[in-house]
């Protein structure tokens, strides 16, 4: 049997010292995609941004395709925490190393580089891939996904509209050449129109053979994409659904959150 | 007021101008990417000159103007980024990285200037001019050594603009400076990026030093008047851009150069502080400068 492509094992973590979420287990079996989904502020973004490494994991592991992530150990006690001399001390979990194993995240409402242009941000993306990239294929698929942005490879960032931000955002994951690819949100915010637009994106990408991991508050998208649902609340995974299980959105909310005042 | 003074007087300030416009990129290159004031920048200044004079002067290893000019740039890209990960890296990733720094780089400021006491001692040195005589632009005259500079400083801020603007590793330099987390997880090489661009504001500092060397003494303490015009060109001309040091330089050594002529020496600073208080006064940003701290 091969190694699961991600596996994640007693995570726990938050904004020291305040802790977010803890002990979390997911295994993701090669070519599954799953999702999460959960009330807003109960840490799934959180969990994303301590498996790419951007915050350090309090403790648990987090491998990638057989390939350890994080350095072993709990974080240490206060004490040290306040003696981390980054030289002598490594980090303890280092986000360029887990983009370039493959496995990239692209965050929630980033605001990427606004003084740069589309272009510019898309000749540096490609980075993540080094040693393992066919960023040419890659460049070709996000103009094929992504039609408007070039007419827009010249605008600066800020210039652009969230729609057209996340859509660089996205592309500039997929230039990164993922093995693995968290999108977190990717649709919060836009209108009726660039959701659908995006979410037909996503699915392409999915199809392309790109294993998701997605957190979306629309439960109907996400089954369409997805093998397994994650029910998220408060710091915990409570509850794993079945694809085939999944209710529609409307009957998970009642069944979550109960009825809705008639 | 005679037009030869006048004209005297201009050909000065464009040439106090390119050495602060090459000061103040330097300095706006780590503000915009670490985000952090390097006050140990006048102390590079002089550091550079030491090692300009010692390979390339007749009283050091006499091997002439090219090389030393190139040990000041290697010399310089090697002990900045020495000079990073000792005083500055450690501080990193912490949130009071700016007051911590402050107080780093004085102290590495001091560290350096007695080192150099120690190792060329407290006499001044000075780095013999590149080339004699002067070009002749109609009435302008510009001795070669000053045409040197302004060549030099135009060639050195077009390349570091080049290299910020069209090469992937100054693109990414951009965005670690815009977006350190984005910058990381699109696996870029934030420490390794911190570290080049130190090095590259200290090699621009070796440079100005090699040029501050052949006009004035060299000494311990030579980086620190024109450092201090350089923090007015970045404060009055704002940093928004990688350019706009260099407009705002050129305003502050014109300035510069016509108070001392036509007031005395101990008024330039005054007026250079009066206009920076009256341009921070009406546009807090900076002359030439928006809200943001980017390059
Ligand atoms: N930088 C931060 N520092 C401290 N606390 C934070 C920070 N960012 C978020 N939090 C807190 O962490 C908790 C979890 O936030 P998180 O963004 O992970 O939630 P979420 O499940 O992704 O919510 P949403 O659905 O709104 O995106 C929230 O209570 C939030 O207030
Ligand atoms: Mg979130």
């Amino acid at each position: 049997m091969s190694a699961p492509l991600l596996e994640v094992r007693g995570l726990s973590g938050g904004y020291d010292p305040i802790q977010i979420f803890s002990q979390i287990d997911l295994t993701l079996s090669a070519g599954e995609s799953i999702g999460f989904f959960g009330p807003n502020g109960h840490g799934k973004s959180t969990l994303m941004k301590t498996i790419s490494g951007v915050l350090a994991p309090w403790t648990g592991e987090i491998v990638l395709e057989g390939q350890r992530l994080n350095r072993a150990g709990e974080r240490g006690s206060r004490r040290w925490r306040n003696f981390n001399y980054d030289v002598v001390t490594r980090r303890r979990m280092d986000p360029k190393k887990v983009a370039r194993a493959g496995l990239i995240h692209v965050p929630e409402g980033s605001l990427l580089f606004p003084e740069m242009t589309v272009a510019e941000t898309m000749d540096v993306a490609p980075v993540a891939a080094a040693g393992r990239g066919k960023s040419a294929d890659r460049l070709a698929q996000v103009h094929d996904l992504f039609p408007r942005l070039r007419e827009r490879l010249d605008s600066k960032i800020r210039y652009l509209s969230g729609g057209e931000r996340q859509m660089v955002a996205i592309a500039c994951g997929l230039l990164g050449d993922p093995k693995l690819m968290i999108l977190d949100e990717p649709t919060l915010g836009l209108s009726p129109k660039l959701r659908i637009e995006l979410c037909q994106a996503i699915a392409s990408i999915k199809a392309a053979g790109v294993p998701l991991i997605l957190i979306d508050q629309d439960v109907n998208f996400l089954t369409e994409l997805i093998d397994r649902l994650y029910l998220f609340d408060h710091g915990r995974i409570s509850g794993v659904l079945e694809k085939a299980d999944i209710p529609s959105h409307e009957k998970l909310m009642a069944m979550l959150f109960g009825e809705p005042a008639a | 007021m005679s037009f030869e003074s006048f004209l005297f007087v201009l050909t000065g300030g464009v040439v106090l101008g390119a050495l602060y416009a090459l000061m103040a990129a330097g300095l706006a290159v780590v503000w915009t990417t670490l985000g952090i004031f390097n006050f140990s920048h006048g102390a590079f200044v002089a550091l550079g000159a030491y090692i300009g004079w010692q390979v390339g002067n007749v009283d050091g290893f006499a091997l002439g103007h090219v090389l030393g000019l190139s040990a000041t740039v290697l010399g310089m890209f090697a002990l900045g980024i020495l000079f990073q990960q000792m005083f500055i890296r450690p501080f990193e990733r912490k949130e009071n990285i700016v007051a911590a720094t402050v107080i780093t780089t004085l102290a590495g400021a001091t560290v350096l200037q007695n080192g150099m006491l120690l190792i060329w001692g407290p006499r001044s040195k000075q780095i013999s001019g590149i080339g004699e005589g002067s070009l002749n632009i109609g009435p302008l005259a510009f001795s070669w050594n000053e045409v040197a500079l302004i060549v030099l400083v135009a060639f050195i801020l077009g390349a570091v603009g080049w290299f910020l603007s069209r090469t992937r590793t100054g693109r990414s330099m951009r965005a670690v400076s815009q977006n350190r987390q984005a910058a990381e997880l699109m696996g870029l090489n934030v420490p390794l990026l911190y570290a080049l661009a130190f090095g590259l504001s200290a090699a621009m500092a070796g440079v100005a030093g090699y040029f501050v060397g052949s006009v004035r003494f060299i000494n311990p303490t030579m980086g620190a008047d024109p450092l201090m015009k350089a923090l007015i060109v970045v404060i009055f001309g704002g940093i928004a851009r990688f350019t706009s040091p260099i407009y705002a330089a050129l305003i502050v050594g014109l300035v510069e150069s016509f108070t001392t002529f036509y007031l005395g020496l101990y008024w330039a600073p005054a007026v250079l502080f009066a206009m920076m208080m009256i341009v921070l006064t009406i546009k807090p940003a900076g002359l030439f400068g928006t809200h943001q701290r980017t390059l």
